[in-house]
């Protein structure tokens, strides 16, 4: 009874046109501009290799790339450290209601002004500002923060560390609690039993936060911009810069098709790690 | 010759590789209370929702008055169904969800009110009427769900395993609402269930299906006293089951040797077996009988008492014979005061021969 | 035992410490924005209302909040008209490129929006559609349309499987029964989904400073500011958009939770 059912239709293809207009096909000309070429301040469709050779060809690409990493990389690598106590107490030290709470307030700054967050980061962190002034009190400071990594890195929290301490707690809450308690009853130490027991069993969740973590992170543009000095641009800043700063769109798109390439090999690379077979 | 108001002609329902009905062929007359009955995965709710429309069949037709109903959609059949979680609209009160099929017959808003109220005034939950669903009981959602089948006034009423959420009690007071409804209108019911008891105390005719297949159709003594084969005689219960060797047919009768003893029983309709074929023969619960003397039957079983079960004034006794395997008797209480079986070390189980009954090799 | 109880302890203030890290900047946001100080530090200036007043004497900003209002409504119509469609779909059918189907729904957010900016930009360009209010709305129903279908797919996997059929058993057609039954069912979540992503899109700025040519929204206002130099201004619109934020969030939230209740 294969027939064709206008309801069926009706609900099924209006999405798959949509992203195909407009999702697939932005992406697909993304990749396809990078080609293009750009002749007295007018983009011409082309097939040509000149922009990719004019980005990676230069220092200042790859500055960029390897910076970008190295970021998104110690901003991963800082959150999900930082998140991690956080998750567990969620997870294993209180009731259901006060998860369920806590979790309501992670939720509420993915909608509020992220720009606003890192103006008012900005403001805090400044030489004269909140935490400086503070310290001062305590006969410390000042400590330069703006325009350093540590900046940079406070900023990517600010985006990632709720999202993060959310997928910590669901993949931890997975965790069956009596074979916790099966360790600690075996004599296991606190420790001993998060990393023996704890992480193996979370290990798909915590690898798939890590992953959103790093992805958010790698393509932030306002961290690294307002809180890290930009100086070297990230790739993010790189496109932002390319495009505002004139009609250069192909070579903002090979940085943006490298990007794509990047964290696809990353989430791939993620998801390939989280659900392989355990061995031994 | 009037047409049955249904009719299964060979029909077969398969789900990718897995085939849930296989070759089903029965007719429902109208004003039947029929009752599908079988284990879990057995093809009874299958079977109901192909006449409900809700599945297609694969192959073979469905008739209604004669009809062939494969290609009519769910929502042009009257064919309502009382579903096993109810499923009543939750965002609805209890006078809406009555309503609701009759809106879809395109009835006046007055008149549709006034036909649930009455309704539900018939099943007597009409204080409930502008309540939301989830403030009722499971009785009263129950009639609820009954309300909104009947009140679009339909020749059949299908039900798949209504009463399985209600307590013991709600659920014989429900059997007995149900049995009244169906006697008023006057109208099919085909009630789908995997409880003999259920089944047993109100349907005219049951029909047994196991893995696809119908087993048995037949009315509840039909089956209880002359269960077709092996898997009606074990789901039937309340049965003991005698297997052995066929040692000697003759002509209606087919003696079987096993553990047990040689009994000769009657073959009925059954084929006639071979010599050698492994045969069994089921003795019911209640029409066997228990003495501490030997009796001069010739079908008799030596056993030891193992334990007693009352159930209202129902006794069943669990025997075991010398071989192991287990015997059961039923009797009314007082009977069982006649026999002394406390002293006795030794018990026996027999049965006159018209209670020996054959149901076939394997 | 007296180990565990620290411990215990222990992790509770470290919890709070991360809140209070979370929690921060919305804070002192909210705080600033009442501050005389231009810079502001501790100890704190003088209460006062001249970043407000400034704020709602300038004409841009009226404008930037119309497009903004505009922009989230449309797009939040439109991602959960997209969202439940989907989700139904999901819900009722199986087909084999179902995983192709799903992936092309749910992608969009993983990719990041400096990139979907630009591919947005140069697109919407090639279409000739650049720079108007429709290629924002446009946009972020493309980024907002997942998590409708998140929304409404949890509520649809919370129904009676029987339901629907229900329907259909007593009569109704299928267009019917999804009118009837299945968009009532889904009433709840189809209100949070609306909010959530109105919300969404209210804060979205990346990819609306890039497609939005002269239709500023609220948020490429606040980057247009920050760019420039320090300005309270921005804590006074940022206070603006969050309360708008919190209030579509809590309407979602109290919508799905009371209905929930209700159900139990």
């Amino acid at each position: 009874m294969r027939t064709f059912s206008i309801f069926k239709q009706t609900f099924r293809l209006p999405i798959v046109l949509w992203q195909s207009l407009f999702f697939i096909g932005p992406l697909c000309f993304t990749v396809a501009m990078s080609f293009f070429i750009v002749r007295n301040y007018r983009m011409q469709e082309d097939f040509v290799m000149k922009n990719w050779a004019k980005m990676l060809g230069r220092d200042y690409f790859w500055d960029s790339y390897f910076l970008t990493w190295g970021l998104a990389g110690i901003g991963t690598i800082v959150t999900m450290t930082v998140a991690f106590p956080a998750a567990y107490t969620l997870a294993f030290k209180v009731s259901e209601t006060v998860r369920r709470w806590a979790i309501f307030m992670l939720i509420i700054p993915f909608f509020t002004s992220y720009l606003v967050r890192i103006f008012s980061w900005y403001v805090i962190l400044a030489e004269s500002g909140v935490i400086n002034a503070g310290l001062s009190y305590l006969g410390l400071g000042p400590f330069v923060m703006l325009n350093t990594k540590f900046g940079t890195v406070v900023g990517y929290m600010t985006l990632t560390l709720p999202l993060v301490i959310i997928l910590q707690t669901f993949a931890l809450s997975n965790v069956d609690r009596s074979l916790v308690e099966a360790a600690f009853n075996l004599g296991c130490r606190p420790f001993r039993t998060i990393y023996r027991v704890i992480l193996p069993m979370a290990r798909t969740g915590l690898i798939i936060a890590a992953v959103f973590c790093f992805i958010l992170s790698f393509g932030d543009f306002v961290s690294p911009y307002y809180l890290g000095g930009s100086k070297p641009p990230t790739l993010p800043i790189l496109i932002v810069d390319t495009v505002k700063s004139g009609q250069q769109w192909p070579r903002a798109a090979v940085v943006a098709v490298v990007m794509m390439v990047t964290l696809f090999v990353v989430a791939f690379a993620g998801i390939m790690a989280a659900y392989r077979r355990r061995v031994g | 010759m009037v047409a049955p108001l249904v009719e299964f002609r060979s029909v077969v329902k398969r789900f990718d590789d897995f085939v849930a009905v296989e070759d089903v062929n029965f007719t429902i007359d109208a004003g039947e209370f029929v009752a599908i009955m079988g284990p879990s995965g057995c093809g009874k709710t299958t079977t109901l929702r192909m006449l409900a429309g809700l599945e297609a069949p694969s192959e073979g037709n469905i008739l209604m008055d004669g009809r062939v109903m494969n290609d009519v959609p769910a929502h042009e059949r009257d064919t309502p169904l009382v579903w096993q979680s109810l499923a009543l609209f939750p965002f609805l009160t209890a006078r809406e969800n009555v309503e609701f099929g009759l809106q879809m017959r395109g009835v006046g808003a007055a008149e549709c009110r006034r036909r649930a109220l009455e309704w539900l005034d018939r099943m007597e939950i009409s204080e409930f009427a502008e309540r939301d669903i989830a403030s009722l009981s499971g009785g009263q959602k129950q009639r609820v769900a009954l309300a909104r089948s009947l009140v679009i006034e339909p020749r059949i009423l299908l039900l798949d395993e209504p009463l399985s959420a209600l307590d013991a009690n709600l659920v014989i007071r429900m059997q007995s609402v149900l049995t009244r409804l169906q006697r008023e209108l006057g109208i099919t019911f085909v009630y789908v269930t995997h409880s003999q008891s259920e089944a047993f105390a109100m349907a005219d005719r049951v029909v047994i299906m196991s893995r696809g297949h119908i087993s048995q159709i037949g009315s509840p003594k039909d089956i209880y006293r002359a269960p077709a084969n092996r898997f009606v005689a074990e789901f039937v219960g309340r049965n003991n089951i005698i297997a052995g060797a066929v040692t000697k047919t003759a002509a209606k009768t087919v003696t079987i040797e096993g553990s047990l003893g040689s009994f000769t029983v009657q073959t009925g309709q059954h084929d006639a077996p071979r010599k050698g074929d492994v045969a069994r023969f089921v003795v019911a619960a209640d029409l066997a009988q228990i003495s501490v003397k030997k009796p001069k039957s010739a079908n008799v079983i030596p056993c030891s008492l193992i334990s007693e079960e009352f159930i209202g004034s129902i006794v069943t006794l669990f025997l075991e014979a010398e071989d192991g395997s287990e015997l059961k008797v039923q009797l009314q209480e007082r009977e069982l005061s006649k026999v002394d079986l406390k002293s006795a070390t030794t018990t026996y189980l027999s049965w006159a021969d018209e209670h020996g009954h054959y149901i076939g090799v394997d | 035992m007296t180990d565990n109880r620290t411990l215990r302890w222990f992790l509770f203030a470290y919890l709070a410490l991360v809140f209070v890290f979370i929690f921060a900047p919305i804070f002192f946001s909210v705080v600033f924005s009442f501050n005389s100080d231009r810079f502001p530090t501790i100890p704190l200036g003088n209460f006062t209302l001249k970043w407000y007043q400034t704020v709602w004497n300038d004409p841009d900003v009226w404008e930037a909040a119309r497009t903004s209002l505009t922009v989230s409504l449309s797009t939040a119509t439109i991602a959960t008209a997209l969202g439940f469609a989907t989700a139904y779909t999901d819900y009722r059918y199986s087909f084999r490129l179902k995983p192709i189907y799903l992936g092309l729904v749910l992608l969009p957010p993983t990719i990041p929006l400096i990139i979907m900016a630009l591919a947005m930009l140069a697109w919407f360009a090639k279409l000739g559609i650049s720079g108007q209010v429709m290629s924002i709305i446009i946009a972020h129903s493309v980024l907002t349309a997942p998590f409708a279908m998140a929304i409404i797919r949890l509520r649809l996997s919370q129904m009676d499987p029987s339901l629907e059929a229900a329907a259909w058993n007593l009569g109704a057609n299928e267009w019917s029964a999804m009118r009837r039954v299945i968009v009532p069912f889904c009433r709840p979540a189809i209100i949070s989904s609306f909010c959530l992503t109105a919300a969404v899109s209210f804060d979205e700025f990346a990819i609306s400073w890039f497609v939005s040519g002269l239709n500023k929204t609220i948020p490429v206002i606040i980057l247009e500011i920050v760019t420039g130099n320090i300005d309270p201004q921005v804590n006074a619109i940022g206070s603006f958009v969050f309360l708008v934020s919190m209030t579509l969030v809590i309407i979602a939230q109290v919508v799905l939770m009371t209905r929930r209740k209700k159900e139990n």
